[in-house]
């Protein structure tokens, strides 16, 4: 099953220009200041996006069990610009301005130590880019993160500035060769990490109930997975408030086996397991989920 | 255009590892592979990538000058293939 672009084509607000400035700024009056600056930026967005404000609500009113209030959407957006301001501190390596805790790490470097490589699937949920906590310090291998690099383009060449020689390296998603990279990192013992929610045109999928609705979500990770023979460890990095991240790994799967006869049931159970883990932290910290869109929306007849 | 020995076989290890639903006959070796044409993607290229490094022994490196002419159409592949197989 395919489907049409529902996220890849919205373009980033705000121009390359604002975004300098923005990180310039944050830079400038450390991460209280930066913070302080979110709320009326979290304000005007409140009141003149329309399309983010549709996806928020959709997705609130599931997973509160209740019509979300302004009040609700605004720690929504609140808690999303929080995750990006950080991103810009992570970049610089001001780590010092957060209180990480971590929880599974022994499990992941127990998996890393096999030199057999391994796959971390996270969300758009927190910050995906608190990995980079784990880059820099003590993990004993590098850390690649595969992502479509024309979305959030603007926004991540003006971070890039900020660390040019950042311990995490980016894999591009969208050309021929790019799983050919992940199966040589993954064959250096490596951690490739890849965000395993988000459905993009073309890609199959498979429906999962997820917060009381059928969602689509990817087969490509577990197919993936599943060819390279890696091990997969999930993570999340949910944004409790103040300076504190809870960082957590958990493990999903020593081998993802999709048999010849029966490959679609396999492949619907594994997407299942993986919407269940996301619905369980989305229970958890509803206001860290970051897909503004219509995450359930699909179409099935291409 | 028809398909060599090689191609054929090739497009036959393609059609089964990818569990295509097109009849072997009806490959252009001149089409694109990736994208239009058969309409791969990038997992794709991955796993035909390692049914030919079983298959011919010919490993298929992201860091190829020749990518993009490699994985241009089941010919070009096919030639690689003929030219570098050890087994």
């Amino acid at each position: 099953m395919i489907v049409r672009p529902l996220w890849i084509d919205q373009a980033e607000r705000g121009s390359r220009l604002l975004m300098q400035l923005m990180v310039y700024l944050a830079l400038l009056l450390g991460r209280a200041g930066g913070r302080a600056l979110l709320y009326p930026i979290c304000a005007y967005f409140l009141v003149f996006s329309r399309r983010a404000r549709l996806a928020s609500t959709s997705y609130l009113s599931r997973v509160l069990d209740r019509r979300p209030g302004v009040r609700d959407m605004f720690r929504h957006y609140l808690c999303f610009a929080t995750t990006i301001l950080d991103r810009a501190y992570l970049m610089a390596k001001r780590f010092g301005y957060f209180d990480c805790h971590v929880d599974g790490a022994d499990m992941l470097l127990a998996v890393v130590a096999r030199r057999e490589g391994c796959l971390l699937f996270g969300a758009h949920l927190g910050s995906f880019e608190m990995l980079r906590v784990l880059a820099a310090t003590g993990c004993p291998v590098p850390v690649q993160i595969l992502m479509y690099e024309q979305n959030a383009g603007k926004l991540n060449s003006v971070l890039r500035n900020l660390n040019p020689k950042s311990s995490m390296q980016v894999i591009a998603l969208g050309r021929p060769q790019t799983m050919l990279l992940v199966a040589e990192a993954l064959a250096r013992g490596e951690i490739v990490a890849l965000l395993a929610d988000r459905v993009v045109t073309g890609d199959r999928f498979q429906l999962c109930p997820f917060l009381g609705t059928l969602a689509p979500f990817p087969e490509g990770p577990m197919v993936l997975a599943a060819a390279l023979r890696a091990p997969v460890v999930l993570f999340s990095a949910i944004y409790r408030g103040g300076r504190r991240y809870d960082i957590r790994f958990e493990p999903f799967a020593e081998r993802i086996i999709l048999p010849r006869t029966g490959r679609a049931e396999a492949l619907r159970t594994e997407c299942a397991r993986y919407a269940g883990w996301l619905q369980s932290h989305c229970r958890d910290a509803p206001y860290n989920w970051f897909n503004f869109y219509d995450f359930w929306k699909h179409d099935k007849s291409c | 255009m028809s398909m060599n020995e090689l191609e054929r076989e090739i497009a036959t290890l393609i059609v089964e590892e990818l569990r295509l639903d097109i009849a072997i006959d009806s490959i252009d070796p001149a089409a694109l592979l990736y994208s239009e044409g058969l309409g791969l993607d990038s997992i794709d290229v991955l796993e035909i990538a390692l049914v030919i490094s079983q298959r011919y022994g010919v490993q298929l490196r992201s860091d190829d000058v020749q990518n993009k002419h490699i994985f241009s159409s089941l010919g070009a592949l096919a030639n690689h293939v003929a030219q570098a197989r050890t087994r």
